[in-house]
């Protein structure tokens, strides 16, 4: 057994690696952390690379993939390829929701019988307070997608990202992820990091290495610490929770993660759940 | 202004923290931080080579001045003419070694003469180094210290070259130094 897979065996290391796909999106979250836009430079992972980096996650003993962006179904091979992903490791793939046409869907079938999931954004309970940060529609488009998410078969969670929620607000939220099939044990919600978009908006927590689980991440850009690593800010890439330049082999990102984490002092691991 | 943007500490990455801990960890570490993975067996390997090791500080610091200089590599001739000067390398020597004077006229003792001769053939090439001048150099040293020597005369060229190409600028601390010591 590689000391990869022992570590994760033991808990010293998360057993997900995560895949940004891409950084482009149609939407522009107030939030977002890596400045995704219509715009936004595309740091396209590629299909066959990402293949290549699951099959070496595997190899190596990681026991799980994440798939994220931007927003990654704007990638025309995607939920082919997410199939294909699946095959390999269990996996989620992050989603805005909002660009689930019928085709897109019907695509999406084999997934059900797939050790995977989408988990798609859903922020407020009512669409005033849900598209102040995520744009016009998002509310509509997003509460519409998942049962017919669910209706295919495919496991859907729910992420809510948000500063701040009241109980109250919270009751109305897990009502309604209830009612559109998502149960509670699917339903998620962390903090705004303060990284990329969320800064000049003043808003979210501060995040370093001792709050985030040190889950290996890939972009075209290197290896980072965390999927809340590779951000963006002032249209330039941040790089304090960079690990490599190097993604592959994956082993050579992996076991400087490795030594990384098995340097920390004792009890320097706490966090604050961020996921 | 340096070809590349030097990393900020704020941005350092994990692996480079460590350099970033005491403050301004210097250009050649703040370009490599770019790069993490490389950065973490570079500095070692630099350290190690151009440090202190079993060969003298003086010695070590007659090579790396004079294969600076020879490369016209601004960056580390300014910061080893300030090495130099504290090692205790005379104004005289500095000017020589820096190819401001003839090395024969303030170096004297042949085993520090064959040293140069050996740098200068090692640093410039190109081809085969003349037969002579390893024979003067073998004379003086033995085998260990001679793989030492010419591993410091190649790890320097290896800095001069990355530090001219990417124009790495001289700190305000190392220029005031220099200035201090009579030197540009």
């Amino acid at each position: 057994m590689s000391s990869v897979a022992e570590a994760v065996r033991d808990g010293v290391l998360p057993g997900r690696v995560w895949l940004y796909a891409n950084y482009h999106c149609n939407l522009a979250c107030t939030y977002c952390l890596t400045e995704s836009d219509p715009r936004a430079e595309r740091r396209e992972l590629g299909e066959q690379r990402m293949l290549t980096l699951a099959r070496q996650a595997a190899e190596l003993g990681f026991s799980a993939l994440g798939v994220t962006g931007g927003e990654p179904f704007l990638l025309p091979y995607l939920p082919e390829l997410l199939a294909k992903l699946a095959a390999i490791l269990p996996l989620v793939c992050l989603s805005n929701g909002t660009v689930f046409t019928e085709r897109r869907l019907e695509r999406l079938r084999p997934l059900a019988e797939l050790p995977a999931q989408i988990q798609v954004s859903l922020d407020r309970p009512e669409p005033e307070a849900n598209d102040a940060m995520r744009g016009p529609e998002n509310f509509r488009k997003v509460v519409d997608a998942i049962p017919r998410l669910v209706e295919r078969g495919v496991r859907v969670r729910i992420a809510t990202t948000v500063a701040t929620v009241d109980d109250e607000e919270r009751e109305r939220l897990c009502r309604l992820h209830r009612r559109l099939g998502v149960p509670d044990t699917d339903h998620v919600i962390r903090p705004i990091v303060r990284r990329g978009r969320a800064v000049d908006h003043d808003l979210g927590v501060d995040a370093g290495p001792a709050e985030l689980p040190a889950e290996l991440t890939i972009t075209t850009d290197g290896a980072f610490w965390s999927p809340f690593g590779p951000t963006v800010h002032g249209g330039r890439l941040d790089t304090d929770l960079l690990i490599t330049r190097t993604t592959l082999p994956l082993r050579v990102p992996a076991a400087a993660l490795l030594r990384l984490v098995q340097a920390r002092p004792p009890g320097t691991d706490a966090q604050l759940n961020i996921q | 202004m340096s070809g590349v943007r030097l990393v900020e500490a704020g941005q350092a990455p994990l692996l480079a923290r460590p350099y970033y801990a005491s403050g301004d960890p210097g250009a050649i570490v703040a370009a490599l931080a770019h790069v993490p993975e490389v950065l973490e067996v570079a500095m070692p390997f630099i350290a190690t080579t151009l440090g202190a090791s079993a060969i003298d500080e003086r010695t070590k610091e007659l090579v790396i001045l004079r294969t600076s200089a020879r490369l016209g590599c601004r960056y580390c001739t300014q910061t080893h003419t300030v090495a130099a000067c504290d090692t205790g390398l005379s104004r005289a020597e500095i000017a020589a070694l820096r190819g401001e004077t003839p090395v024969d006229g303030a170096f004297a003792n042949p085993r520090e003469l064959a040293l140069l001769a050996w740098t200068d053939a090692v640093a410039i090439g190109p081809g085969p180094v003349p037969p002579a001048t390893r024979a003067a150099l073998l004379a003086q040293f033995e085998d260990p210290e001679v793989v030492e020597l010419t591993l410091l005369v190649a790890a320097t060229v290896m800095l001069n070259r990355f530090c001219t190409a990417l124009e790495l600028p001289t700190s305000p601390k190392m220029l005031r130094r220099l200035t201090a010591e009579g030197w540009t």
